[in-house]
C-alpha cells in the first residue's frame, strides 16, 4: 500500500456514530500529526519569514478591494466620495440601498431580475458544461478511437482562442440561428468548456483505474452504467472543480451577453451593472453609486458561498481500498 | 467438451511485441489450471483474452464450445479476480459483491440471499456494511473472490490474486481458494509467477516463456519429466543445478575439471559428446571423496531454514550456453553479493556445512536429468526411461490426461 497524503482513519462502523464535527476534528488532528514540521523543511528561518511576509502582502492586495466594497456598501453616494474609503461613515444606508435592488429605480432594469438571469444562465450553462466535460473527459481518457488524439488537440487549441476574436462570426451566426435575445444564445455556448474537458480528461485518467472498468465489464455492466455507477463517483472532486470554474465563468461573463442581448430584462448582472456604471458616470444625479457597490457585493456572495460549500469535497483518497499495489 | 479451449491463441500488440504465441490448451469442467511463467511471459495477456478484455490477434478462445473471440466480456459469463482486487471504492462490501447480480437484473430477494451466502462462505458476513478502505488486505482479497463467486460462473479467472498478501496469509489463502474452487466447481484458470503456488494448487500447470507454451501437465509430471531446460529450472525450489558436461566413453560424467565415475553409465544417450546435465538440489547428498559419483565443491553461502539447509556452492563447470542460461526463476534467491555460486544443495539442517568449507557430494546417476546442449530439450529423465520428449510446440501432447 502506498501511504496516502490524507491519512485514512477508518473508523470502525460499529462504533457509536460520531457527529460530522467530531470526525472532522479527528481528521484535522491526524493530518496535523502527519505533517512535517516547518523546522524540518531545511529552509533557513529568514527565508521562511520572507516568504510568509510576501504571501501575507499578496493576500492583503487581494482582499483590499473586497474590504472596500464591504465598507462602502453601507454609505450614501456623498459619503462614498467624501469620506475615507476604508472606514465607515454614518448614516448606515446598507438596508435602504439593498431594498432598491428589488426596484426598477431609473427605468433601465431591476437588479434582482438580472440576478435571476445570471443564476439561470450559470445553472444551465455551468451545469451543462460540467456534464459535457465529464462525458468528454472520461471518453477521451478511457477510450481510444480513431481521431481521439486529434479531438483532444483541437480542444486544447480552442483554449487559446479568445472569444473576442470570434465576436463577428459569432454574432452573424447567432443572427441567422435566431439566437439573438434568446437565453439559449447564452446557455449553449456556455456549455462548451475546453478547459473543463481538459481538466476532466486529466482527472479521469488518474482517478478512474482501468482495472475498475475491466472489473465492471466482467461483472456485466454496460458502458453507460459503468460511467454512472463506477467512474462518475470517483470523478466527483474533479467534477466539482470544473463545476466551480464553469459557474464562475458564466457568472462573470460580460462579453457574450453584451453581444447577444439588447433587451435589458434578459441582461445578466455583469451587463446590468455595466449599464448602471455607465449611467452613474454620465448622469451624476442618478444616485446610482451606492446601488452599484451593494450590487457588486451581492454579485460575489453566491460565488464565495459556492466555493465554501464545495471545498469540503476536495479531498484525496477516493480510491483508498480499491486497488492494491 | 472442455469448458475453455484455446486454439493457437496469439496476441501481437500494436508495438509489434508478440505477447502470446500460438497458445493451445484446454480446461475441463471443474478443473484448476495454472498458467505460470516469469513476468512478461504473456500469462496475464492470455487470461485477459479469455476474459475478453484483450482483442485476439489470431486463433480462437472457446467457452463451452462456443467461439467467443468477438463476444464482449459482459456476455461471456466469466468471473475474474484481479491482481489488485479492483474493488469499487465507493460501494460497500455488500454492493461490491452484489454489483454483478444487479447488472444481471437478479431479483432483490434472490440477490440478497446469494450475497449473504457468498459472504458467509468467505467469512465476510460481519463486514458487509464496510467500504473497501476499511478492510485489511486479506479481507479485500476475499471481497474480490466473493464478487466473482456470487455469480456462480462457468469460468473463473484469477490473475495473481494472492501476490499482494503477506507470505503467511498467502499460504492460508491458497487453501481457501482451492476450497472455494471445489465448492463452485467452475473451470478455473489461475495466473501466477510463483511456481510454488502453481505446484500446490494446479490440477494441471501450463508453463509459459516468452509467450510460448513450454509444457502443460500435472505438477508431478512437470517436476519429474520437464521437457526442456526452461521448465526444469522454473519448476522446483531451489532451482535445479544445470551444467555443461561431457560423457566419457566408459560412462563417466565430466563436470568441469572433475570426472564423476559411476559403476555403470548414466545413459545420457550418445557417449563422448557434450550434454547439459541437471541435478536437483535434493539429489545431492553428502559423501566421501572416494565414493562413486563424488563431486567436490566449495561452499560459498549457507541458508539455514530450520527444516533444511541450503548450501550454495561453486564448482568449475560452466552453465549451459544460450539464452536459457540467463533465465532465472523470479522467486529464486539472487546470487549473494560477493559470494558467486553456481549450484545449491538441499541438505540436512544438522549437517553442519559452513561457508568456505569444501564438501564432497555424492551424485546418484539415476537422479540425473540430461538435456541437448543445442536445443535445451530434455534427452533423459531420472525416471529411468530415456524419454523422447516432443518439441515444445506440441508439448501438450506429452501431458497426461486431466485428473
Amino acid at each position: 500500500m502506498t501511504v496516502s497524503i490524507a491519512p485514512p482513519v477508518p473508523a470502525p462502523p460499529e462504533a457509536a456514530p460520531e457527529s460530522r464535527r467530531q470526525r472532522r476534528r479527528k481528521e484535522r488532528l491526524a493530518a496535523r500529526d502527519s505533517e512535517i514540521p516547518i523546522e524540518l523543511y531545511g529552509l533557513p528561518r529568514g527565508t521562511v519569514t520572507l516568504l510568509t511576509s510576501l504571501a501575507f502582502l499578496f493576500a492583503l492586495f487581494t482582499l483590499i478591494p473586497i474590504a472596500w466594497i464591504l465598507i462602502n456598501s453601507t454609505k450614501t453616494q456623498a459619503n462614498i466620495f467624501e469620506t475615507f474609503g476604508f472606514w465607515f461613515a454614518s448614516p448606515f444606508e446598507f438596508f435602504h440601498t439593498f431594498g432598491l435592488l428589488f426596484q426598477n429605480v431609473d427605468g433601465y432594469g431591476t437588479y434582482i431580475q438580472w440576478f435571476g438571469n445570471t443564476a439561470l444562465y450559470a445553472v444551465l450553462g455551468g451545469g451543462g458544461a460540467t456534464a459535457l466535460s465529464a462525458f468528454a473527459g472520461y471518453g477521451l481518457a478511457r477510450f481510444q478511437f480513431r481521431g481521439s488524439r486529434l479531438v483532444f488537440f483541437v480542444i486544447i487549441a480552442a483554449l487559446l482562442v479568445p472569444i473576442t476574436a470570434l465576436s463577428i462570426p459569432l454574432y452573424l451566426t447567432y443572427a441567422k440561428a435566431h439566437l439573438i435575445n434568446s437565453i439559449w444564445g447564452m446557455v449553449l455556448p456556455s456549455m462548451v468548456s475546453p478547459i473543463g474537458v481538459y481538466l476532466m480528461r486529466t482527472y479521469a485518467s488518474i482517478s478512474v483505474p482501468r482495472e475498475l472498468l475491466d472489473a465492471a465489464r466482467i461483472d456485466g455492466a454496460g458502458e453507460l452504467r459503468i460511467f454512472f455507477r463506477v467512474a462518475l463517483p470517483l470523478m466527483v472532486p474533479g467534477l466539482l472543480t470544473v463545476l466551480l470554474i464553469n459557474v464562475v465563468t458564466v457568472w462573470n461573463n460580460y462579453f457574450l451577453p453584451l453581444l447577444i442581448f439588447n433587451i435589458n430584462t434578459k441582461y445578466p448582472l455583469t451587463v446590468g451593472l455595466g449599464l448602471w456604471s455607465n449611467r452613474a458616470v454620465n448622469s451624476g444625479d442618478a444616485n446610482l453609486y451606492p446601488m452599484l457597490v451593494v450590487g457588486a457585493l451581492v454579485t460575489i456572495i453566491p460565488l464565495i458561498a459556492l466555493f465554501l460549500i464545495l471545498q469540503r469535497y476536495w479531498r484525496g483518497g477516493m480510491l483508498l481500498g480499491s486497488i492494491a499495489n | 467438451m472442455p469448458a475453455i479451449e484455446l486454439d493457437n491463441l496469439t496476441k501481437v500488440f500494436a508495438s509489434g511485441v508478440t505477447a502470446v504465441d500460438r497458445l493451445s490448451l484446454d480446461v475441463a469442467d471443474g478443473e484448476f489450471v495454472v498458467l505460470v511463467g516469469p513476468s512478461g511471459c504473456g500469462k496475464t495477456t492470455a487470461l485477459r483474452m479469455i476474459a475478453g478484455l484483450e482483442r485476439v490477434t489470431s486463433g480462437t478462445v472457446s467457452i463451452s464450445g462456443q467461439v467467443v473471440n468477438d463476444i464482449s466480456p459482459r456476455r461471456r459469463d466469466v468471473a475474474m479476480v484481479f491482481q489488485n482486487y479492483a474493488l469499487y471504492p465507493h460501494l460497500t462490501v455488500y454492493d461490491n459483491i452484489g454489483f454483478a447480480l444487479a447488472n444481471a437484473g437478479v431479483q432483490k430477494a434472490e440477490r440478497d440471499r446469494r450475497i449473504r451466502a457468498a459472504a458467509a462462505a468467505l467469512g465476510l458476513s460481519d463486514l458487509l456494511r464496510r467500504k473497501p478502505r476499511q478492510l485489511s488486505g486479506g479481507q479485500r482479497q476475499r471481497v474480490a473472490m466473493g464478487r466473482a463467486i456470487v455469480r456462480e460462473p462457468k469460468v473463473f479467472l484469477m490473475d495473481e490474486p494472492l501476490s499482494n498478501l503477506d507470505a503467511k496469509l498467502r499460504v492460508w489463502m491458497r487453501g481457501e481458494v482451492l476450497r472455494v474452487h471445489k465448492s463452485i466447481g467452475a473451470a478455473t484458470v489461475y495466473v501466477t509467477h510463483d511456481q510454488v503456488e502453481a505446484m500446490t494448487m494446479g490440477d494441471r500447470i501450463a508453463v509459459l516463456n516468452a509467450g510460448i507454451l513450454q509444457q502443460f501437465g500435472p505438477p508431478a509430471d512437470l517436476y519429474a519429466r520437464p521437457v526442456n531446460l526452461f521448465v526444469a529450472r522454473f519448476i522446483g525450489s531451489p532451482e535445479m543445478n544445470v551444467y555443461q558436461a561431457a560423457t566419457d566413453t566408459d560412462g563417466a560424467l565430466v563436470l568441469g575439471s572433475q570426472r564423476l565415475a559411476f559403476g555403470q553409465g548414466p545413459a545420457p544417450g550418445r557417449r563422448g559428446e557434450p550434454v547439459v546435465v541437471g541435478i536437483r538440489p535434493e539429489d545431492l547428498t553428502l559423501g566421501a571423496p572416494g565414493d562413486p559419483g563424488a563431486l567436490t565443491a566449495e561452499v560459498r553461502a549457507v541458508e539455514q531454514l530450520g527444516s533444511e539447509l541450503h548450501a550454495f556452492f561453486a564448482i568449475d563447470a560452466r552453465p549451459p550456453g544460450g539464452e536459457e542460461a540467463t533465465v532465472r526463476n523470479v522467486d529464486q534467491d539472487e546470487a549473494l553479493p560477493g559470494q558467486a555460486h553456481n549450484g545449491v544443495a538441499r541438505l540436512d539442517p544438522r549437517s553442519g556445512v559452513r561457508p568456505g568449507s569444501r564438501v564432497t557430494f555424492r551424485v546418484d546417476p539415476a537422479r540425473l536429468y540430461f538435456f541437448d546442449p543445442a536445443t535445451g530439450q530434455a534427452t533423459a529423465w531420472p525416471s529411468g526411461q530415456p524419454g523422447q520428449p516432443a518439441p515444445a510446440a506440441s508439448a501438450s501432447a506429452t501431458a497426461g490426461p486431466p485428473p
